[in-house]
């Protein structure tokens, strides 16, 4: 039409350009521009709450199918193993190849009542005893666990032993001695808590499936908010003395919406002390 | 010259006539300048706040004293201590650690020695007992029920005694004869005293206030947002705390501790505490505990327990340890069972029940 202004023109065509820009932006990225979360009282994305994973990498991080618990016949259908589509990055664990030997060994023992020192000092899966799981397991234990976040420290509390531990954020101490719940330093890349983790006790597995590791772990975890309610958690693992190289899992952890939702007590001391000491009482 | 070169000699010029004013002051400048620091230092201290306007508890502590819950039987009627009386206890206090390390007895393997107590003690709170209600700085009587419970509790443990040779001998049955807190399982809530490791950290996210005992690991995220507690049926070792502020004061009610946990003496399935937290000054937040307990004491009772963040030890949150108790425990709790099997095998008529 004749009556078609140049301003009227050039706003069709610059608003068409915008448009498949944003396209050929949105799909490089592959997906919808970045979630942002709301903000805490410093300015950075808020990750108070609590969170639990929704899979089941406790049992084994590795995928796998359903199989029976330790004690069919006592047990039956209950404490079976759900299975899972697993959360490792290639499904692959680059074990050494003694160390594939002995995650074969762990497994196979895992269970074992530890009679004496020895064997509690090196065998049986710790979850049993009730000990703290340790950086990244203590995450997808299926228990939930608490975000406390302040600007110098995040501290995660987890229903599971009660076992916490706390991320130092702004200063940067060094670690005062070997821990089952690690040294955690933390810092923020944009929206993402990226949390340096050393100096644990290589007495915790990954999962029931017999996964371990030696006290040179390291671990790289970061949490970056996906939604409202959900935040993406990696983990890359580094530990030279048992891997051939680095590996990662990655996985979703899930805000609790429940109504008076609260960490309640698993002081699981008490469950497994007849495990532990049962063999010793007076008969 | 750039205007840069020339703007920087200005401010060092104008920074060296400066510091010669300082160091030339006259008497009556230098005057002006102190009492303008005293003023400073007799300002009243204020209430620091949290960024979205709770009163900030925050901070490392420290809630070891030496002062006594309870107002020993010399100092009736005295409720406080003089500055100088107080020094003349905590010199006392002092040489009561090293002592110590008295040398041990024939036959006698010793138990925890000043290298295994902390150094972290030696302040004493400047009242002679840290009960300030009953006014005699004394717990009111058990009730006729609990002091059943109290002799009962004590029978059975004395049941559990034996002589072997000079040796008086304690022997475990099971795992549950022994403390909950030497299981590593749960020690008494509210913290008062104990051997070592009394550090606490305060941490506040919106809606929270989360305290943190290095002692058993243990970590109390208290909600402010009103809600009720957990249902009566459930009994926590920990109890279940509700908190909301009145003024400065974080008032805490704290209920649902299972019976098997004994604070004091006695069971705490029927405890109720209220708790209030205070920032009194920087250093300091002061805990008083009301205990209120009608089937135990014939009446409540308040203490006050101050946490300290002037102690040396306890600075900075590396300064509280990983206290993984129950991942080295089992040498103790199969030293302690096996060592009573064993006793019992070697000594059977001596460690027979009811021959004493």
């Amino acid at each position: 039409m004749r009556h078609w202004s140049r301003g009227s023109t050039i706003a069709m065509v610059t608003s068409g350009v915008i448009a498949v820009l944003s396209l050929a932006v949105m799909s490089k990225a592959g997906q919808a521009p970045a979630y942002r979360a709301p903000r805490s009282a410093d300015g950075k994305a808020d990750l108070n709450g609590i969170w639990q994973a929704l899979n089941t990498a406790n049992w084994d991080i590795q995928a796998h199918g359903a199989g029976p618990s330790a004690f069919p016949r006592l047990l039956g259908a209950l404490d079976a193993e759900p299975p899972g589509v697993g959360v490792v990055e290639g499904n692959e664990i680059p074990y050494q190849p003694w160390a594939a030997a002995k995650k074969k060994e762990n497994f196979e023992k895992r269970l074992n009542p530890p009679l004496d020192k020895e064997t509690n000092d090196t065998t049986g899966d710790p979850e049993a005893k009730c000990f703290m799981p340790g950086v990244p397991r203590a995450t997808y234990m299926p228990f939930p666990f608490q975000i406390v976040q302040t600007p110098k420290y995040v501290m995660i509390a987890y229903e599971y032993a009660n076992a916490h531990r706390m991320i130092h954020m702004d200063r940067k101490p060094l670690s005062p001695a070997p821990s089952w719940m690690g040294w955690s330093i933390g810092r923020w890349e944009g929206e993402t808590l990226v949390v340096d983790v050393t100096d644990q006790v290589d007495r915790t597995w990954f999962d029931r499936a017999g996964n371990f590791h030696s006290d040179a772990l390291h671990v790289v975890e970061r949490y970056t908010p996906v939604s409202r309610d959900a935040l993406s958690y990696e983990a890359t693992i580094e530990d030279p003395k048992v891997f051939t190289r680095p590996w990662k899992m990655s996985l979703i952890l899930y805000r609790s919406l429940d109504k008076n939702a609260q960490l309640m007590e698993f002081k699981c001391v008490e469950f497994a002390e007849p495990f532990m000491y049962g063999h010793l009482v007076k008969q | 010259m750039s205007h840069r070169f020339l703007a920087s000699m200005g401010a060092l010029a104008v920074m060296i006539v400066a510091s010669v004013s300082v160091a030339g002051q006259t008497t009556a400048e230098k005057a002006k300048a102190a009492a303008a620091k005293k003023a400073a230092a007799s300002k009243p201290w204020t209430q620091p706040k949290t960024a979205w306007g709770d009163p900030d508890l925050q901070g490392i502590y420290t809630f070891s004293t030496f002062t006594p819950m309870e107002r020993p039987a010399t100092l009736a009627g005295k409720q406080t201590f003089t500055e100088a009386e107080l020094g003349e206890e905590e010199d006392t206090d002092a040489i009561n650690r090293t002592a110590e390390d008295r040398p041990l007895r024939e036959g006698d393997t010793g138990t925890y020695n000043t290298f295994w107590t902390s150094t972290e003690k030696g302040r004493r709170t400047g009242r002679t007992s840290l009960i300030v209600d009953p006014p005699d700085g004394r717990k009111p009587p058990l009730t006729p029920a609990a002091q059943k419970i109290r002799d009962a509790s004590v029978a059975a443990a004395a049941a559990r005694r034996v002589k072997i040779g000079v040796m008086d001998v304690t022997l475990y049955d099971t795992w549950a004869d022994l403390p909950a807190y030497t299981q590593c399982l749960a020690r008494p809530m509210p913290r008062i005293g104990q051997a070592y490791n009394h550090g606490i950290q305060i941490l506040q996210a919106p809606g929270y206030v989360v305290i943190d005992y290095e002692s058993m690991h243990d970590t109390r995220i208290i909600p402010l947002d009103g809600r009720p507690h957990l249902d009566k049926s459930v009994r926590q070792w920990d109890g279940d705390a509700r908190g909301h502020w009145e003024g400065n004061t974080l008032v805490v009610d704290w209920t649902n501790f299972t019976d098997k946990q004994e604070w004091e003496g006695s069971p705490q399935g029927r405890m109720h505490f209220v708790e209030r937290l205070t920032r009194v000054d920087a250093n300091t937040v002061n805990e008083e505990i009301t205990v209120d307990d009608p089937t135990t004491w014939t009446k409540p009772w308040t203490y006050v327990l101050p946490w300290r963040a002037d102690d040396p030890n306890y600075q900075n949150a590396e300064d509280l340890y990983e206290y993984a108790c129950h991942e080295g425990d089992y040498r103790q709790m199969e030293d302690a069972l096996a060592g009573s099997r064993s006793i019992e095998k070697a000594n059977p008529d001596a460690t027979k029940r009811g021959s004493k």
